[in-house]
Parts: C-alpha cells; sequence; structure tokens
C-alpha cells in the first residue's frame, strides 16, 4: 500500500502539446485561451504562481478539492486586492537586493549613502528610501488583510494554520515597530540603517513568506472573481477508482454565452459515439468536456451548473489534425501515429480522457468505417478510460449497438426554410439529419443546369 | 503583364496571335534591347511629366533634365534599330503594333532625335528644346513608344521563361468544340514534377477521379487547371503538347477554406459554388469546372448522393468539361452506367510499411485499401488487445 502512494505522487497528469494546443489551454498571450481568461491577476509574482498551477495539475482529491474550496471562500468573501502592483514590484526589487553582512557593515553602508547623498545627490539612497517605504506601506495592508481573513468566520479549517502563522509573523515586535512607522514623517539616517537592517537581514524569511502570500491572494481572489463573474462553479473531486465523470450544463468556459449539455459516464458507460453536421457543435462539445475536466484538476471553476469526477491521470486530444506536408505525412497517416500515441498511453492501465474528432477523415469512406469501428470497439474495452469519439460515418453507430458500454449522442441540425440552423442542445441517438441533400435541393442546382430532378 | 493575367482571353483568334507571338519570339531568340537603367531613368522623367503642374514634386535639376534627354534620345535610336534591323519584322501578329510605332518615329516633330548622335552631348538650350518637345508637345507619343517597349519586354521574357523551363504553346480549338487534349501537363511549381496525360472531349465530358490523400489528386488538378487557364492568356504551359476549346469560364475548388467567420460551412459554401456554376451552365456558357473533393464538408450518406446527383447532372452538358475528385469511391460504380463519365486514379503502393505515391495518372476506380493496413501496420489494435485493461 505505501509503495502504491509513492507511485501515486511520483507520477503526472499527462497531456502533452498537441492536446494543449488544441484545446488552447495555455497561450499566454493568445486572447482567446483558457488561460488568458483566468489571467485577472494584479501583480507579477501572482501571474508566475497562475501559470505554474496552469501547467501543473493535481492527482490528488483532496489537494484539488481543497484549492477549489479556496478558491470558493475568496470569491465568496468578496475581498478585494489591496495592494498596489507598482509598490510590490519597488518592495521585491528592494528586498532581493540585499548583501549579505552583520548589523555594522549594514549600518555603515547605509551611513555612508545618505552621507554621500547630500554631497552627490546619490540615487541610490534615494532607491533604498523608496523600497523602505513601499515595505512599510505593503506590510500594513498585508496586516489588515490578514486581520480581515481571520475575521471571516468560514475560514475553510486547513487554511486557518496558515492565517495563523501570519499572524505570529505580525506579533513579532520588530515588524509591529515597523507598521506602526509614518512613512510622511522624516527618518534619521540611523533609524533608516536599522529598519532597513530588519527587512532585509533579520527579518527576511518572514518578508518572503509575506510576499509569497501576497501571490496566493492574488490569485485566490482573481480566479475567486472569474468564477463569481462568469457564473462557474467548483468541480467536486473523487478518488480515482470510483471512475465517474458527472456534469449538468456543462459548457466552452471562454465562449461567451455557450449553450451548455449534460454529461454522465462511469466505467459501465465509458464511450461516447458523438455524430451530427460539421457546423453543429461536435468539436466545441468535445472541447468543452476536456478544458473542464482540465481545469477540475487544477483545482479552478469550471463552466457548468455542477461538475463530479473521478481523478484522471491525463488526457489525449486529436481534433483537427493538421496535415504535416512537410515531413511527407498525409493527414491520415498523422491521425494514425496519433491514434498509435492515445494506444499506447492506454495500453499503461493509465485512466484517461480521450477525445477523438473526425477519426480518419483524411481516408477513402470504406478504410474509415473499418478503422473508426475497430478502434472505437478496441478503446471501448478500456473501462478505466473516458472515450469520446465523432464521426461522419454514421453507420459505424449502428454496428457499435451491441456493446451497452457505448452511449449515442448526436447535435442537431434544424431546417428553417433553406438555411440549416443549430441548437447545439445534445440528443440520444445517432443523427439522421440529412439536410446535405436538403440544402442541395433547396438550391435548386439541378434545374438551374436545365436538368430535371426525376433523372436522378 | 500583370493585366494580362488577369484578363484571360476567351477569343480563340486573339488567343492564337499572342501565342503565335510568343511562340516567334521564342525560335528567333529575341533579345530585348535596351538597358535597365535607361528604362528607369526615362520612366522616372516621364513621371514628372505626368504631374508637371505638381508643386510638390521637386523639380528636376538640370543635370538631371539634360541626361534624361539624352537617355530619351538614345531610347529612340536603340529602338529604332530594333525594328529595322531586328526580327520582330518577319512577325505577322505583331505588324499593327509594330507599323504604329515606325509611324510614331517616322513624325516630322520626332526628325531632329535622330539627326543626334546618339550619347552625344547637348548643349543647354537643346536640352532645353528636347525637354519642351518630350514632356510636354510629344508626351502621348512618347508614352505610345514605351507601350511598345513594354510589350515586348514582356513577349521577350515570357518566350525566355518558355526556353528555360521547355514549355510549350497550346493550339485553340473553336469554342463549343469541348476538346482539352493535354500531353505530359505537370505543375509548373514542384521541382521534380510527375507529368501526366489526360483528354476529355464529347465522349469523355466529365473525369471522375480517386486516390489517397497524399497521391496527388490535388496537385493533378492544379497542374491541369494552371495550365488551361495560361493557355487562355495565350502564354506557353507546362506540358509536352496542348490543344483546348476555348472557354467562357474556368471555376476551381481545390481546397475551398472553411469560412467560420461568417458562420458558414465548408459544405454551404461548396454547395453555393455548385449553385453559382450551375446558374452558368443553365446559361449555356461553357467552362471548365474542377472539384477537389466534392462535398466533403457533410455526413457521407449526403456526400456520396450529392456527388452522385451532381455528377449526372454535369454529364448532360454537352460543351462544358468536369473533373471531380473523391473520396466516396462507391459513387464512382453507381456513375459508371453514364457513358461519357471516365474514370482514372492516381495510385498508391506499399513499401513495406510506408505508402509511396507513384503520383501517375491510371485509368479507373482506386481499390486501395492502405488506411486499414497503415492502421494495422502501427499495431494500435494489438497494443489496445494487449494492453492492461483494469489499471
Amino acid at each position: 500500500m505505501e509503495t502504491k502512494m509513492a507511485n501515486d505522487t511520483g507520477m503526472s497528469f499527462s497531456i502533452d502539446k498537441q492536446s494543449l494546443d488544441e484545446l488552447n489551454l495555455l497561450g499566454k498571450f493568445s486572447p482567446g485561451s483558457v488561460f488568458f481568461l483566468f489571467k485577472q491577476v494584479k501583480s507579477s509574482g501572482g501571474e508566475q504562481l497562475l501559470e505554474e498551477m496552469f501547467k501543473n495539475p493535481l492527482l490528488n482529491e483532496e489537494a484539488i478539492n481543497e484549492r477549489s474550496a479556496l478558491f470558493k471562500f475568496f470569491g465568496d468573501a468578496n475581498f478585494t486586492f489591496p495592494f498596489d502592483p507598482e509598490q510590490l514590484n519597488i518592495m521585491s526589487d528592494y528586498v532581493d537586493g540585499a548583501v549579505p553582512g552583520t548589523h555594522i557593515v549594514n549600518y555603515a553602508s547605509v551611513l555612508f549613502k545618505s552621507i554621500t547623498s547630500r554631497i552627490t545627490r546619490d540615487e541610490q539612497f534615494k532607491q533604498l528610501i523608496l523600497g523602505l517605504q513601499a515595505t512599510i506601506r505593503t506590510l500594513k495592508k498585508c496586516y489588515s488583510l490578514v486581520i480581515a481573513i481571520n475575521g471571516n468566520e468560514k475560514v475553510p479549517d486547513f487554511y486557518k494554520w496558515r492565517i495563523e502563522q501570519l499572524m505570529q509573523i505580525f506579533k513579532k515586535d520588530e515588524l509591529s515597530k515597523l507598521i506602526d512607522t509614518d512613512i510622511y514623517r522624516s527618518m534619521s539616517a540611523n533609524n533608516i540603517a536599522s529598519y532597513d537592517y530588519l527587512i532585509r537581514h533579520m527579518l527576511k524569511e518572514h518578508v518572503s513568506t509575506l510576499l509569497n502570500f501576497i501571490c496566493e491572494v492574488d490569485v485566490n481572489i482573481s480566479v475567486g472573481n472569474v468564477a463569481n463573474t462568469k457564473g462557474f462553479i467548483y468541480a467536486r473531486a473523487y478518488p480515482k477508482k470510483q471512475n465517474m465523470f458527472r456534469a449538468a450544463d456543462l459548457r466552452h468556459p471562454a465562449i461567451n454565452g455557450a449553450i451548455g449539455n449534460n454529461i454522465e459516464m462511469s466505467d459501465r458507460s465509458n464511450v461516447i459515439f458523438l455524430t451530427g453536421a460539421n457546423m453543429a457543435g461536435k468539436s466545441t462539445w468535445m472541447k468543452s468536456i476536456a478544458i473542464n475536466m482540465y481545469l477540475a484538476h487544477i483545482g479552478f471553476p469550471v463552466a457548468a451548473k455542477s461538475m463530479e469526477f473521478s481523478i484522471r491521470e491525463g488526457i489525449y486530444s486529436s481534433i483537427n489534425v493538421g496535415d504535416n506536408i512537410g515531413a511527407g505525412y498525409s493527414h491520415f497517416y498523422a491521425e494514425v501515429l496519433r491514434v498509435k500515441q492515445a494506444a499506447d498511453a492506454t495500453a499503461t492501465g493509465k485512466r484517461l480522457l480521450l477525445i477523438f474528432d473526425e477519426l480518419f477523415k483524411g481516408t477513402n469512406v470504406k478504410d474509415a468505417y473499418d478503422g473508426t469501428l475497430a478502434v472505437t470497439e478496441a478503446f471501448a474495452e478500456y473501462s478505466n478510460c473516458l472515450f469520446i469519439v465523432s464521426t461522419h460515418i454514421i453507420e459505424v453507430g449502428e454496428a457499435l449497438k451491441k456493446h451497452p458500454n457505448i452511449q449515442f449522442a448526436y447535435m442537431p441540425t434544424v431546417m428553417e426554410g433553406a438555411v440549416p440552423r443549430y441548437t447545439y442542445k445534445l440528443e440520444e441517438g445517432i443523427t439522421e439529419d440529412r439536410q446535405g441533400m436538403m440544402i442541395i435541393r433547396n438550391e435548386n442546382i439541378l434545374s438551374l443546369m436545365g436538368v430535371t430532378q426525376n433523372q436522378s | 503583364m500583370e493585366r494580362m493575367f488577369r484578363s484571360p482571353l476567351s477569343d480563340r483568334d486573339a488567343i492564337s496571335n499572342r501565342a503565335g507571338i510568343i511562340s516567334a519570339f521564342r525560335q528567333l531568340n529575341i533579345r530585348f534591347p535596351f538597358e535597365g537603367w535607361l528604362l528607369d531613368k526615362v520612366e522616372k522623367y516621364m513621371s514628372h511629366a505626368n504631374d508637371i503642374n505638381d508643386a510638390k514634386k521637386p523639380e528636376l535639376s538640370e543635370k538631371e533634365t539634360s541626361d534624361s534627354v539624352s537617355a530619351i534620345i538614345e531610347l529612340f535610336h536603340v529602338l529604332r534599330k530594333f525594328i529595322e534591323n531586328g526580327d520582330v519584322n518577319s512577325i505577322e501578329g505583331m505588324a499593327e503594333e509594330r507599323n504604329a510605332t515606325v509611324a510614331l518615329l517616322n513624325l516630322p516633330s520626332l526628325a531632329p532625335v535622330f539627326s543626334e548622335k546618339a550619347k552625344a552631348k547637348l548643349s543647354y538650350s537643346a536640352a532645353t528644346a528636347y525637354d519642351a518637345l518630350f514632356r510636354i508637345r510629344e508626351k502621348d507619343k512618347l508614352t505610345a513608344v514605351l507601350q511598345f517597349i513594354y510589350l515586348i519586354d514582356v513577349y521577350v521574357s515570357v518566350a525566355d521563361v518558355a526556353r528555360k523551363h521547355g514549355f510549350v504553346f497550346p493550339f485553340a480549338l473553336p469554342k463549343d468544340s469541348g476538346i482539352i487534349a493535354l500531353e505530359g501537363v505537370y505543375h509548373p511549381e514542384l521541382k521534380h514534377p510527375v507529368a501526366n496525360n489526360i483528354v476529355m472531349n464529347g465522349n469523355e465530358s466529365i473525369v471522375f477521379l480517386t486516390g489517397a490523400n497524399m497521391a496527388g489528386k490535388s496537385t493533378f488538378l492544379r497542374a491541369v487547371s494552371t495550365a488551361l487557364y495560361i493557355a487562355h492568356i495565350g502564354f506557353p504551359v507546362a506540358a509536352k503538347r496542348m490543344e483546348f476549346s476555348v472557354m467562357d469560364g474556368i471555376y476551381t475548388t481545390v481546397n475551398l477554406p472553411d469560412n467560420l467567420g461568417i458562420g458558414a460551412s465548408h459544405f454551404y459554401a461548396e454547395v453555393l459554388r455548385v449553385k453559382k456554376i450551375a446558374m452558368q451552365l443553365g446559361e449555356g456558357k461553357s467552362l471548365f469546372v474542377v472539384f477537389d473533393e466534392l462535398f466533403r464538408g457533410t455526413n457521407v450518406k449526403d456526400a456520396h448522393e450529392g456527388t452522385v446527383e451532381v455528377t449526372r447532372a454535369f454529364a448532360k452538358m454537352k460543351t462544358s468539361r468536369f473533373i471531380i475528385s473523391s473520396h466516396i469511391v462507391e459513387a464512382a460504380d453507381q456513375l459508371s452506367a453514364e457513358s461519357n463519365i471516365c474514370f482514372y486514379y492516381l495510385p498508391t503502393t506499399m513499401s513495406d510499411t510506408t505508402p509511396v505515391y507513384t503520383y501517375a495518372l491510371k485509368g479507373g476506380v482506386t481499390d486501395d485499401r492502405h488506411g486499414m493496413i497503415i492502421i494495422r501496420n502501427e499495431g494500435i489494435l494489438e497494443t489496445l488487445k494487449n494492453g492492461n485493461k483494469n489499471g
């Protein structure tokens, strides 16, 4: 049992660049990415932390549930980030710029700077004072924030020790002396030297703990806010053994006004066979599932009314596999290699979420039919994996109906006169839409050529 | 040049005429007689003539004016020599333009130009007099002369390209004869192209093309469409031999992009394109139409049915010619009943586990089943069969 635990912590969530790109999860500078959606942090340290969280999905349900509970606490409490990012930068630069040395050396150095500044208008001394002021100001705000959090009744239990730890730091005499300083009064060189020594040497560790706390608070507040403004909720994580996934009104988080759908999968119903017309929303639905599953694994809010999931160990997607003409591979071959990677990962026994959009579309219909059927049946046997496949070849669905663990769903098309309309509301079964021929007929193409319809 | 490329001709005589001229330029190996710097100088000078009243444009300096005038005098001398001694005289198709230019050069007002020696140093007063002559009094004549020089430039360079690449001049046939015959046609932009033959006429008005994705369907379609387009501007084509009936229009749909921005699907865009073509066909126009993977943006049943219906309707057209490529080999079975549809495919052969493409067109419908072979070769199904299914 103990070795198993060790294995668990040694493993990491597997998702590769192709899937990250297809789902547009990380794009730091692309406005449509999921990361961008959450990038509401104010400080650069906060952004770094956010990125770290985004890149490292968790494999432990307790860690996930704690993190999401903390986001929820901050979102509900409606704290605002009280710090000025500019002051934070000055403070970090100041704290990081310390030179190791004893009190005496430091005192002499400050005194020296103070004297030279009077003679030569030395910039260094001015920087030192600005850094000191920024630090005192920030510490004051931090203290009020910690008190406010401490006074909130809904602080999650697991977070209480953290707040207690911070309260202890502020109780130190040296620090309370600092906080009580009025920065708008002139300070003697003597005082400056002793404060400088306090912050950059004696209390260095505590100051950096407080700086980290500020970054965390930045992330907590902004993620909580995004959830509030977007109407996202927090998914509940369960141990991986439970092997389940259930969500109501699940939708694409980065599309405004996206239409939601329900989903329920388990080891007895681990495959979804998805059909529908080209623009009907198949790809968006598949992406929504994978993106929200990813968000849930980093403890972030998801775009749904409710969501419960057991821990997955990775996500594999194949959406719009590009032609790699440079390497001489066809679209089809690229897709085969992608499926092969997924098969290799699946065969290891990992609990994966696999998403294949229009499998094998780059080959002739016979092969696409045989390939889709064979591959779907082979993956379907892995009851600990969730597998979602979409296709244009609705005939494959008929052949799959004998498997009780395969669900059939489709995105419908409604014809309004000659124009197709898409509801984006999932329905059970296999699509019977024949709007392809309807559109061709509606456009009167054959009669335009002077050919009568009955000849065909 | 750009104007010629933008406006294909739909008049057989005009096409033959232009092709004849360029062909003659190629055979006679005519060189462009003017040096680049000379034309640059004259063009710059003339651009000042265009807006002589534009106060914002700085006046030409005295030296520039004098140099430019000398350049024009030299240009005239070279041109006259080119026309009098050169091979252009023997090119029948150019007689009209040539005679017009000769008439211009013989105008009494330009006579002083030819009494100067080429490259002679001009006095200040002479330069001023010529300046007024070129830029104001005879500006239109000079412009007409330049147009003639540009024409020669185009013919010389196109003939050069034809010589360098071994392009041929297609033979234009009367409109409505519905013949497209290409021998050794290839894509001019490829480094090692494979040439193919294709013949379309009244009995074979539709080519139904099948083959794997990378087998070269799109490249072949591009090669044929490019040749037909180039032929319609009277330029030489990348082929060994070509005959074609003059068409009223060419419609190609190779890799039609999804236009997600306006919400129209690929499929709908394709239907609208087919509709546009159908309207033109309904008006009795002779068209050359290419569809790469017709209706690929919809489910297979509809794509199958749609391809068969539309192809059958196309088959009823007497003077238009079509090439349609498709993944749906089953559609070919149903279409084989039509007598004027012929079937070609681009083959795939397997070398061990990798598909190899010959790019050489073959008659018939592909029965390649390499899709499943590749899937099997990669061992995907075995991996899954023998994998750890219980975690």
